[in-house]
């Protein structure tokens, strides 16, 4: 009998030891709050990807961003705690020299759902654009025109937004 | 005054003097006394008073219903608020675990220890309340985004098997101490829309799988019915 309790002791040790590494850590190949996924493409003949060149992003106000270059395809992220996101989408604006630099200004105006994950994850973002306002690009330094091709932002597997230039 | 140290000190004689008696019986046939206990989980207790982010109450009661076998139980009461990396919560909620436990120790003459394992079927209901909540954004672009809530999960309950095994003493007449370990399985689990149920009063925290984990030490005090031949 004494066998059993012993027994069951360690189990019970070992269960509680095995459960603390699992579940603590929100594991990257978890699908959390999806970026928006934009392609570009090129103006003059729609159907063809084009590839940015030193494509600067950044909010407005904040000092850091992305820069991407040689894709025809990029992610960025959505405010979680406001319904509308401004970036700053500056063409050769990644590089060193700052006379070239092209400016628009992309505004994103959506709705938000929170869904629960996990105890680790938290909870997660997606986004659903407006209508009539979900895209805002009041000037054309650089990009010619733009399009929504998926409303909800659920994942990251597919585009949500095309960009001619 | 007087009159209350006389009385409490012949009572004391008595008590040896009947011991006296039981042992010289204990030669020839012995009797093993059968009874309820009840008593109170210590550990819960005492976290209440230390713990500003715990309130609970724990009742165990157990009824010898054989040489070996008791019947067993616990009746308890959380409100814990857990604050995890992601979230602030509160659960609210009461439980009942009813079962039995083994005695697998063999007393000498009179002694009433136990070194047992059991089972128990436990259920709970309570509910949640949200605090704050944050948003998992992998990029971190704009910083943590965490929000209130307040929003209340209402009507859950959960039902688990409990794998027993601890210990009971008697330390003076009557009085016991003990401590036991648990091994929990969950059996059932209504979990709230939009949330989880991460915390179980009785159950004590979730996780991924089924299996949880729990303990308690008791003091408690036994009410004697009857005796009984041992065999």
């Amino acid at each position: 009998m004494k066998k059993y309790i012993i027994t069951s002791l360690v189990i019970v040790l070992a269960v509680s030891f095995w459960n603390c590494e699992k579940d603590d850590i929100c594991a990257q190949e978890t699908p959390t709050t999806p970026r928006l996924i934009i392609e570009f493409y090129d103006a003059a003949n729609p159907t063809e990807l084009k590839n940015v060149t030193n494509l600067g992003i950044a909010e407005p106000t904040f000092e850091t961003g992305y820069a991407f270059n040689a894709v025809s395809s990029i992610t960025v992220p959505l405010r979680t705690n406001q319904d509308t996101t401004t970036l700053n989408f500056v063409l050769n604006g990644s590089d060193e020299d700052a006379t070239n630099d092209l400016t628009d200004v992309v505004t994103f105006n959506y709705s938000r759902i929170e869904t629960y994950i996990s105890r680790a994850c938290g909870y997660k973002t997606t986004f659903i654009l407006n209508d009539t306002d979900g895209l805002v690009i009041p000037t054309s330094n650089w990009i010619s025109s733009y399009e929504i091709v998926q409303t909800n932002i659920n994942n990251e597997d597919e585009t949500h937004v095309k960009i001619y230039f | 005054m007087k009159h209350m140290s006389k009385y409490i000190f012949s009572l004391i004689c008595l008590c040896f003097s009947l011991q006296g008696i039981a042992q010289v019986k204990d030669t020839i046939k012995q009797k093993e006394r059968y009874g309820v206990r009840v008593g109170v989980d210590l550990h819960r207790i005492t976290k209440s008073f230390y713990d500003k982010d715990y309130q609970g109450i724990e009742f165990v009661g157990d009824y010898r219903i054989s040489q070996k076998f008791y019947l067993a139980g616990e009746l308890g009461n959380e409100d814990k608020t857990v604050d995890d990396d992601r979230f602030n919560f509160t659960t609210k909620g009461t439980y009942f675990k009813v079962g039995f436990d083994y005695n697998s120790y063999e007393n000498w003459l009179d002694m009433e220890n136990m070194i047992y394992v059991g089972m128990r079927y436990g259920v709970s209901s309570f509910n949640h309340t949200l605090n704050t909540y944050s948003i998992y954004d992998p990029t971190n672009y704009y910083g943590l985004t965490t929000l209130e809530s307040g929003e209340k999960f209402e009507g859950l309950n959960a039902s688990w098997i409990e794998i027993v095994g601890g210990l009971k003493a008697e330390v003076f007449s009557n009085f016991y101490v003990g401590f036991s370990v648990r091994l929990n399985y969950l059996v059932s689990n209504k979990k709230p829309e939009n949330f989880d149920n991460l915390f179980i009063p009785g159950y004590n925290r979730t996780y991924d799988g089924k299996f949880g984990a729990g303990f308690n030490y008791t003091v408690s005090y036994m009410i004697p019915l009857y005796k009984k031949t041992k065999k």
